[in-house]
């Protein structure tokens, strides 16, 4: 077995010419020509909560909140996982040592980071064999009920760090804006989504659709397969495909909002993990995060084209896919 | 809740159907002439032709993502949806026979291929706005009830006015038929049928118009839509 260690805090690595991939996104590794989607293969995912908390969080309050994360992406019914907590840890929550361990770190140098998630993997299946997280110290935290003023809840980024160490990559569902020291949120609709929300709120507790989607894209449970559909097609312009566009689904029944990207030269998206009925589409570039917090700088994203709908009602079948969906974007 | 529907909707036909063959008696009973021209039992009528629905709102959406806190109040709208099935025109073929001269029951197909529209409009970042569209292909298979006013009927009994209720199955296939969805129809109403000539084979027309209650299909199936309407046919009575 050969074994690299990778970081994958915000970034997947997709393989341009590859088939693509499904939805929202999921972290991958090359392995050789192909690119192969990070999953846990051995479950139930058994993991270390390190002895220690921070200011405001005790390691028990610490071990709470990280069990009610993993407690909620198990609560997918369209998603088949487990988590076992197996103790404290003296421990650092870093990789190389064979155990999974999340906990406090303090990191005054990354001051623009809440947490991380690193794994350990085999790089010729993608299975992941260790991941560790780190929530940084220097931040305030809490773990009150309703949130604190001027803390950010330790669960909300607890579920988002737990979703990269299940395999899933960051959602562009969400708006930001620029502001002196950095990107703002303005409304996000992913748990997923790369930037957090304010201190002080819980709204970071609930997973949204598209984390639904993603999670049972990874880990497809028999109701995953029986009771959701795709929808595939092709973004271009000018006769050529678009690497990176942001697809979205909107369902006209449920009222919810799923994501996914072209993820290959010819322009090529899969959104898996949708209810049946009909849905209307919309593509975008990538402007509302730092395309490295998404992809892998080497790849040519292009963001040089306009938004716009699909003219066309799509509806996707229970159990199966609908395909041929073409977006003809327009340089911006 | 929806079953619950069903069986009040189906219990409002019954009762309906009910008085209307109330009526019956009286209408016999006071009618002067009833000509031979009128068909009677045993006949079988077979009627083809066209049929118009009246379009519907399939409601609103709003696309909304969670809004961050000190960013505004309420969700934030990425974009709007409206939706509508346009007005349709279908083909339908029946077949009843007449269990006496004043009731008959039948049998029908109507086909027809309605547009669904979504209007895409406010955009959060100025997507322009697009109509959306698919056309279903919807078959109803249904059955009806008619009970047939001789004592009504003019033209020396070539004339006949009736009224009708029924229900059937729904079946829409979406475009490419690679999604099918089905659901219940039900329907009522009211018409004339005229005809040509004497005799056991006889030609004539047949004009209704009506109402139809339909809830599944491509509608979604937590909702019912009643729709008016209008039918024309040409009819074989043999």
């Amino acid at each position: 077995m050969r074994r690299g260690v990778a970081i994958f805090l915000t970034a997947a690595i997709v393989a341009a010419g590859s088939a693509s991939a499904a939805a929202y996104l999921k972290l991958g590794t090359r392995a050789g020509t192909r690119t192969v989607t990070l999953k846990w293969t051995q479950l139930p995912i058994r993991y270390f909560v390190t002895d220690r908390g921070t200011t405001g969080v005790n390691s028990t309050q610490l071990q709470q909140a990280v069990q009610a994360a993993f407690s909620t992406w198990e609560a997918v019914p369209t998603a088949q996982m487990s988590s076992q907590f197996v103790g404290f840890t003296l421990s650092n929550p870093s990789s190389g040592d064979g155990a999974t361990v999340i906990g406090f770190q303090n990191r005054p140098d990354l001051d623009r980071t809440l947490g991380a998630t690193s794994f350990m993997i085999d790089t010729t299946t993608g299975a992941i064999v260790e991941s560790d997280i780190f929530f940084n110290s220097a931040f305030t935290w809490s773990v009150a009920a309703q949130g604190e003023t001027g803390a950010f809840d330790l669960q909300s980024i607890a579920l988002h760090e737990i979703g990269h160490l299940h395999g899933l990559a960051h959602s562009a569902m969400g708006e930001t804006e620029l502001r002196a020291g950095g990107r703002r949120v303005i409304a996000a609709e992913a748990v997923m989504f790369p930037i957090a929300f304010s201190s002080g709120t819980i709204l970071g507790r609930t997973l949204r659709a598209d984390d639904i989607a993603g999670i049972g894209d990874i880990y497809p449970s028999s109701s995953y397969t029986r009771n959701t559909g795709s929808i595939s097609g092709k973004v271009t312009k000018s006769g050529k495909g678009v690497l990176g566009a942001h697809v979205t689904a909107f369902d006209l029944r449920t009222k919810t909002l799923v994501g996914g990207f072209t993820l290959s030269d010819d322009g090529s998206f899969v959104i898996a993990g949708l209810d049946p009925g009909p849905h209307v589409l919309r593509v975008e570039p990538l402007d509302d995060g730092d395309i490295e917090s998404f992809f892998d700088l080497t790849l040519n994203i292009d963001i040089d084209f306009k938004q716009q709908f699909s003219d066309k009602i799509v509806v996707v079948p229970k159990g199966g896919g609908t395909s041929g969906v073409e977006f003809k974007v327009v340089a911006k | 809740m929806i079953r619950r529907l069903t069986v009040v909707r189906t219990c409002r036909v019954a009762i309906w159907l009910a008085m209307a063959w109330g009526l019956i008696p009286a209408a016999a009973t006071a009618q002067v002439y009833v000509g031979h021209d009128i068909p009677r039992a045993g006949n079988v009528e077979i009627s083809g032709g066209a049929v118009w629905s009246r379009g519907y709102d399939l409601g609103s959406a709003t696309a909304e993502e969670t809004r961050n806190t000190g960013t505004g109040t309420g969700p934030f709208v990425l974009f709007a949806t409206d939706t509508r099935a346009d007005a349709s025109i279908g083909l339908q073929g029946r077949i009843g026979v007449y269990l006496a001269r004043s009731i008959s029951v039948e049998g029908g197909v109507v086909v027809a291929r309605p547009k669904i529209s979504t209007a895409l409009t406010g955009d959060a970042e100025s997507a322009p706005n697009v109509t959306a569209t698919e056309t279903l292909t919807r078959l109803i298979v249904d059955g009806s009830v008619l009970l047939h006013f001789s004592g009504a009927s003019f033209a020396g009994g070539k004339g006949v006015p009736f009224v009708f209720g029924g229900g059937g199955y729904l079946r829409d296939a979406h475009e490419k038929n690679e999604v099918i969805e089905t659901g219940s129809e039900y329907h009522a109403g009211g018409g004339v049928h005229f005809w040509f000539g004497q005799g056991k084979h006889r030609v004539g027309v047949r004009a209704d118009v009506g109402v139809s209650r339909r809830s599944g299909g491509a509608d979604g199936s937590d909702t019912s839509r009643t729709v008016p309407t209008v039918a024309g046919s040409i009819a074989y009575l043999f």
